[in-house]
């Protein structure tokens, strides 16, 4: 059986790939002006099913150990971004987002 | 050959304003939160904060970051804008400690540069990927 913090982190980890989904979602709805209001309904009912199960994650863990894993949705975004809205992610952005990535991890972990 | 796109200003205009609210939302949140009876239960802390002024005027922060977020998504790829949101952790450092009072330490500092060297990375690609580009 799982432990509290292992299922803390699991949630947590959803919660980074639903934030990706979502945005992939908010971007669609300002590439064409087809659907846009559909992808824009579907972009905000994933966020909210994000911040109930992160509030569900906060009875598991530590706000800063929820926060610093949560900064993975800055690579779970630029992923999606590549694989379903096929952005142009060069080395040089993949370089910058694992900066920000152990950067935010690093300023999350003393909060 | 490739050149760089010109950044618009708009765009510019609109990740400073996403930026700025996010770092307002921040901390409006935090001086919301500690504001709250620390012996409340959490039924009545809900309600204290329903009912405080600085909580409804987040609210109204967070609808206007989602209407302000749309356009810059309008003008910037998503893996392109998404990241550079992170500057708010810079301003919101930066802020708790000359207003917050809050003492930095090597480990937040050493994260805040990696957050810069960072930006700098991807404001140096281009901000938009082209349709034609996103076909091939």
């Amino acid at each position: 059986m799982m432990g509290q913090a292992a299922v803390g982190v699991l949630l947590v980890v959803i919660c980074a790939m639903l934030e990706g989904v979502a945005q992939v979602f908010l971007k669609k709805s300002v590439l064409g002006k087809v659907r846009w209001f559909l992808w824009i309904s579907i972009g905000v009912v994933i966020l909210l099913i994000e911040k109930v199960i992160y509030s569900q994650a906060l009875l598991f863990l530590d706000v800063g150990a929820a926060y610093t894993i949560s900064s993975l949705n800055l690579i779970s975004i630029t992923f999606m971004s590549r694989c379903l809205l096929r952005e142009k992610v060069t080395r040089m952005r993949w370089i910058g987002v694992c900066l920000i990535f152990i950067g935010v991890g690093l300023v999350a972990a003393r909060t | 050959m490739s050149t760089r796109k010109k950044f618009p200003i708009r765009l510019a205009a609109g990740l400073f304003v996403a930026i700025l609210i996010d770092t307002v939302l921040q901390l409006g949140w935090k001086t919301a939160v500690l504001s709250l009876p620390s012996d409340g239960s959490p039924w009545l802390n809900l309600r204290a904060l329903l009912h405080s002024p600085l909580f409804l005027f987040v609210m109204l922060l967070m609808a206007f970051q989602f209407f302000n977020w749309l356009m810059v998504l309008g003008n910037a790829d998503l893996s392109f804008a998404q990241p550079l949101t992170a500057l708010s952790y810079v301003s919101v450092f930066g802020l708790s400690v000359f207003y917050l009072k809050e003492s930095p330490d090597l480990i937040q500092i050493t994260g805040i540069l990696f957050v810069l060297v960072g930006v700098w990375f991807i404001s140096q690609t281009d901000h938009l990927t082209q349709s034609k580009e996103r076909k091939g």
